[in-house]
């Protein structure tokens, strides 16, 4: 038991991470009902900037967090203003297959930029564990476990309790109409991917300390977070937080019992029977699904 | 991802592109000619057999999403199963190389008859997930059975003799591979112009009206899934052959979207699209792997730049360019191009792509 309490503890932080990461795709998907396959790579810029700011300019770390969140989200804005905006008008098909053009873009100019080699990034809170009976509790883990929840009731707050949210939530539901009432459908697009990588760049610089900070950094994650996000229900936050901790717990509980080399096909298993028996997610809407 | 598709109405793009018998003629004549310019150089070679393979897996995902209008991002699995098969057995047993080849196709079959099961039920993002995950499980499966594909190292592959000629030699398997993408070629149009194929199509252009037309929806995208495998699985042999060795490393999720990429630049709904799509890509990548990243966000920009500038894919160019003369001639530019996936009628959008009620 206290095995299995401790491996699901440890997976606190991934989890976290994996609901960040999820909660990024989930801004971008509500407004554009677009996947964005390139979110881990545009994610990676902004733990390289950290990098960069902190150790390359000598920043403190809050600073450098800023610049490169503000970064993070310039670059989601500029793949929405120079490629996605462009092809909003067609087959949903192309701005998917945009974004996994986009994703070769950006991790190709990531390695160029920044080189291959793993790049050391200090944890923003280092010490030992604290002790909780027989288990042990990371303290960084409980640092991302505070930022997703913050993060997440924000984004909460925003959407249900905001008039601009309630103006984005409005262009989800119809940009023709939204428009019609006076919001600019292009900003809300824009500020969403912006908004979109900012999150998920958080993810990713949370990650780089344990993962390693290298251009394929979010790959694994990304993956992870994407399944997290579809086994939630692809648009909803709750879902996306509920689904990122799934997919952590889940992980580190295969890891554990079985193997860590299975954990993708065994959570990717799961995630197919979850899916067979609910098709619109955990907590999708089924109108989504059907047609 | 039918409801995606829907709207892009491939099939209908083609006609005339890339796809017509005399651009396919030519092909084949360059292709049939190529190893005589080319023959001695064996780095060459390699890069072309690739190519033929690369193309046959592209055909086999056209297929399914072009003409069936499912979306796989996990082909490079399929891919990955059929290699292992034919790795496994050339390792073990002393086979002809015919029989090889039709358990490579027939074993991948199976695997894509259980990937199209689940794939019956799902849509859209949910079924690219389904797909992704399987695309990332079979090279995590391979490294766990180690004692069947040799885990990390993988497995060598020993060259096949048919008779005299070695199969593994660059020039032999160069034509082995031009045969099975041929006998594929004409495999995919007869079977396009069958009933199993009229089937898919009806998917494609509606999963509502196709059971009202009595075709059962689930069974003919296991049928799709099945078919798409099995050409996958052929072209895991040729690839095992080029390759000399199967390893999990080879099948990442970028060879993944390699081929997704290659069926976009080529033209959805195009076979003769798909063979040029993959042949460009292949020849971009290998051009660009001295720049290192820059190899990548190349593949990327081009990817970016037929999104942009031909939405119908490199099949669709020629239309495009006679449009464009007709328009001229008409001194009605605004016609030229009708066939652009951009230029659909706009009908009111929704958001998930699809009508949300019924």
């Amino acid at each position: 038991m206290t095995v299995f309490v401790q491996l699901v503890v440890s997976a606190l932080g991934f989890g976290g991470i994996y609901a960040l990461a999820a909660l990024g795709l989930t801004i971008i998907f509500k407004t554009s009902n677009v996947v964005n396959f390139a979110y881990g790579a545009m994610a990676t810029v902004v733990a390289m900037l950290v990098w960069t700011a902190q150790t390359g300019l000598g920043l403190p770390a809050a600073l450098a967090w800023v610049l490169a969140i503000i970064g993070g989200g310039a670059l989601g804005a500029a793949s929405e203003i120079g490629f996605m905006r462009r092809v909003q008008e067609s087959a949903p098909l192309v701005s998917i297959v945009m974004t996994l053009g986009m994703l070769l873009i950006v991790e190709g100019l990531t390695g160029v930029i920044w080189g291959y080699g793993p790049k050391a990034i200090p944890g923003i809170i280092t010490g030992p564990s604290i002790a909780i009976g027989p288990v042990s509790v990371d303290r960084g883990g409980l640092l991302i476990v505070g930022l997703t929840a913050a993060i997440g009731l924000g984004l909460y707050f925003f959407y249900e309790r905001t008039r601009p949210g309630l103006a984005v939530r409005a262009v989800a539901e119809d940009a023709e109409v939204a428009s019609l009432m006076g919001i600019s459908r292009r900003w809300v697009l824009t500020l969403s991917w912006a908004a979109g990588v900012a999150v998920t760049g958080a993810a990713a610089t949370l990650a780089a300390p344990s993962v390693g900070l290298t251009p394929t950094l979010m790959d694994n994650i990304a993956v992870f977070a994407f399944a997290a996000a579809v086994l939630g229900g692809l648009g909803s936050l709750i879902g996306a937080v509920v689904g990122g901790f799934a997919v952590g717990i889940l992980a580190d509980l295969i890891a554990g019992y079985a193997s860590a080399n299975l954990q993708l096909t065994l959570v990717f298993a799961l995630i197919v029977v979850v899916l067979y028996l609910r098709p619109q997610g955990l907590f999708g809407r089924a109108a989504q699904v059907r047609q | 991802m039918a409801a995606l598709l829907r709207r892009a109405r491939p099939g209908t793009m083609a006609r005339g592109g890339a796809g017509s018998p005399a651009a396919i003629l030519i092909m084949l004549a360059a292709a049939l000619v190529f190893p005589l310019l080319e023959g001695a150089n064996v780095a060459v070679m390699g890069i072309a057999t690739e190519g033929l393979t690369y193309g046959l897996v592209t055909l086999a995902l056209n297929l399914l999403m072009g003409y069936g209008g499912q979306v796989s991002i996990g082909h490079g699995g399929l891919l990955a199963v059929g290699a292992y098969t034919t790795a496994i057995l050339a390792t073990r047993f002393a086979l002809p190389f015919i029989v090889v080849l039709a358990l490579a196709g027939a074993v991948t079959g199976v695997a894509g008859l259980l990937l199209g099961l689940p794939a019956g039920r799902l849509r859209s993002h949910y079924l690219a997930v389904a797909t992704l995950g399987f695309g990332v499980a079979v090279p995590q499966i391979a490294l766990n059975l180690g004692s069947l594909t040799g885990g990390f190292t993988g497995l060598i592959v020993p060259a096949e003799q048919l008779g005299s000629i070695t199969l593994g030699n660059p020039v032999p398997l160069y034509y082995l591979a031009l045969c099975i993408l041929v006998a594929s070629v004409l495999a995919v149009r007869s079977i396009l112009s069958s009933p199993t194929g009229r089937r898919f199509m009806a998917v494609r252009d509606s999963e509502d009206t196709a059971p009202a037309m009595g075709i059962n929806v689930g069974r003919t995208k296991v049928i799709l899934f099945t078919t798409s495998a099995f050409f996958c699985g052929l072209a895991g042999y040729v690839f095992a052959l080029n390759n000399a060795i199967v390893e999990p490393g080879s099948f990442s999720f970028s060879l993944s979207l390699f081929f997704f990429a290659a069926v976009i630049v080529g033209g959805m709904g195009s076979v003769g699209g798909s063979l040029l799509g993959a042949v460009l890509l292949v020849i971009v990548q290998h051009q660009a792997v001295s720049l290192g990243g820059y190899s990548e966000a190349i593949l990327g920009v081009a990817v970016a730049v037929v999104l942009l500038a031909v939405p119908g894919g490199l099949a669709a160019v020629p239309r495009r360019l006679r449009g464009l003369v007709a328009g001229a001639r008409l001194r009605h530019p605004a016609t030229a191009g009708a066939a652009s996936l951009r230029e659909e009628p706009p009908g009111p959008p929704s958001p998930t792509g699809a009508p949300r009620e019924g």
